[in-house]
């Protein structure tokens, strides 16, 4: 029985189907959402799916002087990576599958694979446009990850524990974002940076590195990792939503909370110019970093003065 | 029996595949001699006023992400190479769309000594927009053409030129008209009849 339900929760919901079709319709609204924003009307409702399909259905090209092995399992590497994490979190409102002391470093190391496999991917090849997209994608990595560890690290002080399903609990109880602004801030922005969405999409900037670290990637590669893409849009959104806005209990308030956030993160997008690559990396650690680790400070004061 | 079955899964997972490759065509856009009319026209097509993502269009700028090359200008013999390796850089299926009168035939420049002539003396063809630059309108229909010779999967390779009588084809992929909407074109015919 055990079997079987960990069977489900791999292949189906949380970890599976379920999540991939989420994803895929969160992308939609995103993209239907920009499109509003700029005045058009944005693609149909089934526009990601048959995205995916069609690059499925696709010829894979494996260029020269890449190596075959490695080329053809980054993608699988980084959409498991982005599926794994979803069982760790509260995906619509129910609770996590899995669930261990600690888990919230395991979740956010794994939703940076999907970073690390683009990176790789992209220096696999010997595409200049790829090699500059991944110098360019491992760079961001390194910017944004420190303070949005920090964003969520915050909570979990506050929560005393190291497992999301606790700090979802705490979170649950009190909305965070009032207590926390700075570190409400630092993780929706990080995400956006995570997931390479605009104004820190200099590591895809099609118009100065054509696809970026993804250049050479055609067919199923790309599909999968748009996938990926999609799922972590998903996970990133609920760990947001459950540790700063009052908690996910129900799949309402889900749905509620992370299309609100998925509402700001397409008005940012559409409002706010690409960043050049050092402008990136100053405005984490110079700002991002900085606030966080104030407000971090802060926090640890209180709760000794409160012990 | 079996065999029966595998030939409706085959069949159902074609028509999934059509079904997907007409609702999902990534372009990329090469210029290979064109004056920059061509390509001037092509931007105002991605532009808002016409917004080709509700058809599932985008402009891509990998040939490995894109399904159909969208093609300007006459083919200089400078030009000539880079055509065909971003024709092969391609991944299959992919199609090519000639837009304007020089990708058609040379054009204007047809006879220079520098010129091959049109796109299909280097690569093979499957839609021409003429026009000198072709409206956004008619570069929107020749796509909606290649999408209609998809989903008729016709496997004959007659190539398919736009016809400036027959547009709305575009209108009823779409289910409506392509710039003015189902109201503003349904006025019009009230006021032709
Ligand atoms: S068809 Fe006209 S606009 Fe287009 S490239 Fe030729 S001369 Fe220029």
């Amino acid at each position: 029985m055990s079997t079987l339900t960990a069977l489900m929760a791999l292949l189906f919901f949380p970890g599976g189907l379920i999540i991939l079709l989420v994803g895929l319709a969160y992308e939609w609204a995103d993209r239907k959402l920009v499109a509003r924003f700029q005045n058009r009307i944005g693609p149909r409702w089934f526009q990601p799916l048959a995205d995916i399909v069609k690059l499925l259905a696709k010829e894979e090209v494996v260029p020269q002087g890449v190596h075959p092995g490695l080329f053809v399992t980054l993608p699988v590497i980084a959409l498991s990576g982005a599926l794994t994490a979803a069982l760790y979190v509260p995906v619509f409102g129910l609770a996590p599958s899995y669930s261990f002391s600690g888990d919230l470093i395991v979740t956010v190391y794994l939703l940076s694979l999907l970073t690390l496999c683009t990176g790789l991917a992209g220096a696999n090849t010997l595409n200049r446009f790829s090699l500059i997209g991944a110098t360019r994608t491992l760079t961001q990595l390194f910017s944004y990850e420190a303070p949005f560890l920090l964003a969520l690290l915050g909570p979990a002080l506050a929560a005393g524990s190291w497992r999301i399903s606790a700090i979802a609990d705490y979170g649950a109880d009190r909305w965070l974002i009032l207590a926390q602004p700075v570190g409400f801030v630092v993780a929706l922005i990080g995400l956006m940076g995570k997931l390479e969405l605009p104004p820190f999409d200099a590591p895809e900037a099609e118009t100065e590195i054509v696809a970026g670290a993804l250049t050479e990637y055609s067919g199923r590669g790309l599909a999968l990792f748009r996938l990926g893409k999609g799922v972590e849009l998903v996970v990133g959104l609920t760990l947001v939503a459950a540790f700063y806005l009052g908690g996910v209990a129900n799949p309402i308030a889900f749905f509620a909370k992370t299309l609100a956030l998925l509402g700001v993160l397409a008005g940012l997008q559409s409002l706010l110019a690409r960043l050049r690559i050092d402008q990136t990396v100053g405005l984490w650690w110079r700002y991002g970093t900085i606030l966080a680790l104030v407000q971090f400070l802060i926090l640890i004061v209180w709760k000794g003065l409160a012990a | 029996m079996t065999l029966k079955l595998d030939q409706s899964w085959q069949a159902a997972l074609d028509k999934l595949k059509t079904w997907a490759r007409i609702n999902s065509p990534w372009a990329i856009h090469f210029n290979s001699g064109s004056c920059n009319g061509c390509d001037i026209e092509i931007l105002a097509t991605l532009t808002p006023r016409y917004d080709v993502e509700r058809l599932g269009i985008k402009l891509q700028g990998s040939p490995r992400h894109a399904d159909v090359l969208i093609c300007t200008g006459p083919v200089t013999r400078q030009a000539r190479d880079r055509l065909v390796r971003i024709y092969e850089q391609m991944p299959e299926p992919k199609f090519v769309i000639a837009v304007g009168s020089c990708a058609l035939s040379g054009g204007a420049f047809r006879g220079c000594y520098n010129i091959l002539g049109g796109v299909d003396q280097v690569i093979p063809v499957d839609v021409y927009v003429p026009g000198c630059p072709p409206r956004p309108e008619a570069i929107i229909d020749g796509v909606v053409k290649l999408l209609a010779k998809l989903r008729g999967a016709d496997p004959s390779d007659t190539p398919v030129v736009f016809d400036p009588d027959s547009a709305g084809e575009a209108a009823i992929l779409a289910g409506e008209d392509p710039v003015e909407g189902p109201a503003h074109a349904q006025q019009e015919e009230e006021a032709i009849a």
